[in-house]
């Protein structure tokens, strides 16, 4: 496929990096000591995405999960491979809407909890339609 | 031993199986990620420009939706049904397909994925046990699902062939089968054959399916019984006696490493609204060699053919219109080029041969062919070469720019003149849904 030679599993960033990069070093190979030490740059994909098939974005619109740091207009990270497990933030599909919200599992019960004072808390009634669409892992948010 | 004597031994367990990965209904699965509300119920997605019905969900395929239909004709009966509609969404489509091969390809070793098209995949599964065949294949129809949210289905058979046959029942049966059938065992094999309609068969279309049941050939089983001389003779071939011998069991078709070269690129679109203008034809012309010139370049390769060809729409009885016969010119180049400006120019002289005043046409396209990598280029000894050198080496530059302004803003930022800039004549695609993982300004909200 056209796309393969930039895309990967796992991200790994770019490997197209050559000696005639390092600006101060001349023919004789002699340069400022800082050559030594020159390496690829920070690439935010290797932090934030950890199995790239499995990973999606959404943008939050609401403000139900300000307590948990999630503002409107944050980017969410959402991984589907990872399981979704108690006191996770999770998208959940609940009667045919996407949602995110705190995941509870007591074994008893499970509840959608959001974080903000003004919206209840769901608990799901067993003859609902639910499932967990995804697990977010990382919310990015702008503090400008 | 390969495969084929394992086979042929009475008492035989196949080693070595192939597999195939198909999405299930794969446009409208992708259309339901996010859109979790139309789960279970009935989804339809349209080809381009809204032209005809080419995804269904099983729920539209109960109500009777045909495949292949004119929208405009299923209108009435969509809206009876509450079908929602939608216009094809590539760019949500590919990304999905990379993410669904690209979790094959997590899963199983080097070499073993062939991505066949844009929702199947060939797997080479001759390093799994046997006693764990069904586990695994199990596991990777569960791990494919829940990474990227697209179902499948998986058949799994000692021949790429068979391996289509195994898929298609496993589909047909859902229920029984949950979408993963292993045709392991001659018994199966046979049962298998037996249960699949001589058209369902991979390679055999409509016309062969009306030809072989004129013989009493109405099943894959029927075919197996005549020999691999008559397949030869009556099905066009190496082609059908390749086919004979996979359905008895002996590989064939061998798993080949991904088609990263092409032969022939083509671009061809039906317009939004018909065009009239030679203006608006050249337009379009020119837009479509852009893109095709951009994945000429995307492999490292320079064509040296080029063809165009325009499809006038044609009056048939009082007001029923349908497409009139495909005109093509076509030009061979002195020297291979991948310059969008080299391959523009001949490409518009050969639009303004073909146009004719007064008619009306639907498409247009630019075909690239004899494609050569662009590292072996041939001068042409009684041609000055147009570009050669610094020149070359500056055309060259050019069009990495562009192509990279055009890759990094998504979509043609940067075009030639010739392109136009009104563009009327675009795909129509009045339904079409957020581009949900290409783009940051139309990804998904959450409540």
């Amino acid at each position: 496929m056209d796309s393969q030679e930039w895309q990967g599993a796992a991200y790994k960033g770019s490997k197209k990096y050559t000696q005639q990069d390092v600006t101060t070093a001349n023919a004789t190979g002699f340069g400022a000591a800082t050559d030594d030490y020159m390496e690829r740059g920070i690439d935010l994909n290797e932090q934030l995405i950890k199995n790239k098939p499995a990973t999606f974005f959404f943008r939050m619109n609401s403000h139900a999960m300000t307590g948990a740091g999630i503002y409107p207009g944050d980017i969410l990270i959402v991984d589907r491979s990872i399981r979704a497990s108690n006191q996770k933030i999770v998208v959940a599909i609940l009667n045919g809407e996407l949602l995110i919200r705190r995941y509870t599992d007591t074994g008893v019960k499970k509840l959608l909890s959001a974080e903000n004072k003004k919206c209840a808390d769901i608990e799901i009634d067993p003859l609902a339609s639910f499932a967990v669409w995804g697990v977010v892992i990382y919310c990015i948010h702008a503090t400008l | 031993m390969g495969r084929g004597d394992i086979l042929y031994s009475r008492y035989f367990i196949i080693l070595d199986m192939i597999g195939i990965v198909d999405c299930n209904s794969f446009y409208c699965s992708c259309e339901r990620l996010f859109k979790p509300d139309l789960l279970h119920k009935p989804v339809v997605v349209l080809s381009n420009n809204d032209g005809c019905i080419i995804s269904r969900s099983d729920e539209a395929k109960i109500v009777g939706i045909e495949m292949g239909s004119p929208f405009f004709m299923q209108k009435k009966n969509l809206e009876k049904n509450g079908v929602t509609t939608f216009s094809s969404n590539y760019h949500l489509y590919g990304d999905l397909s990379w993410r669904v091969m690209e979790t094959l390809r997590t899963m199983l070793p080097e070499g073993c994925v062939e991505v066949y098209s844009v929702d199947e995949s060939f797997i080479d599964l001759a390093h799994i046990e046997p006693a764990a065949l069904q586990s695994f294949t199990v596991s990777l129809k569960t791990i494919i699902e829940q990474w990227t949210g697209i179902s499948v289905s998986i058949g799994v058979a000692p021949t790429k062939a068979l391996s289509k046959v195994a898929n298609k029942l496993a589909k047909k049966n859902k229920q029984i089968t949950g979408c993963v059938l292993i045709l392991n065992t001659e018994k199966k094999i046979t049962q298998a054959l037996q249960k699949t309609p001589i058209g369902d068969v991979w390679g055999i279309g409509y016309q062969y399916a009306k030809k072989l049941s004129c013989y009493g050939i109405n099943t894959a089983y029927d075919l197996t019984l005549r020999t691999e001389n008559w397949a030869h003779q009556e099905l066009g071939g190496v082609v059908g006696a390749r086919l004979f011998r996979e359905l008895k069991g002996f590989p064939c078709i061998d798993m080949q490493s991904e088609r990263v070269t092409k032969h022939m690129i083509a671009t061809t679109r039906m317009f939004g609204n018909p065009v009239t203008t030679l203006t608006q034809l050249e337009e379009a012309v020119a837009t479509y060699m852009a893109r095709a010139a951009e994945k000429l370049r995307r492999q490292h390769a320079a064509a040296r053919g080029i063809t165009v060809l325009i499809v006038p729409k044609q009056e048939v009885k009082g007001s029923y219109y349908r497409h009139g016969p495909t005109k093509t010119a076509s030009i061979r180049l002195p020297v291979a080029s991948a310059l969008t400006n080299e391959l523009v120019k001949p490409a518009l002289e050969l639009v303004r041969s073909l146009f004719e005043a007064g008619k009306t046409y639907k498409k247009a396209g630019v075909i690239l062919s004899d494609i050569v990598p662009e590292s072996v280029i041939q001068g042409n000894l009684f041609v000055a070469t147009p570009i050669c050198g610094e020149k070359l080496a500056k055309g060259r530059a050019l069009m990495e720019a562009v192509d990279n302004i055009n890759f990094s803003m998504r979509g043609d930022i940067l075009k030639f003149a010739a392109s136009g800039t009104t563009r009327n004549w675009k795909m129509r695609q009045e339904m079409r849904s957020p581009r949900y993982t290409t783009r940051w300004e139309e990804l998904p909200l959450l409540k």
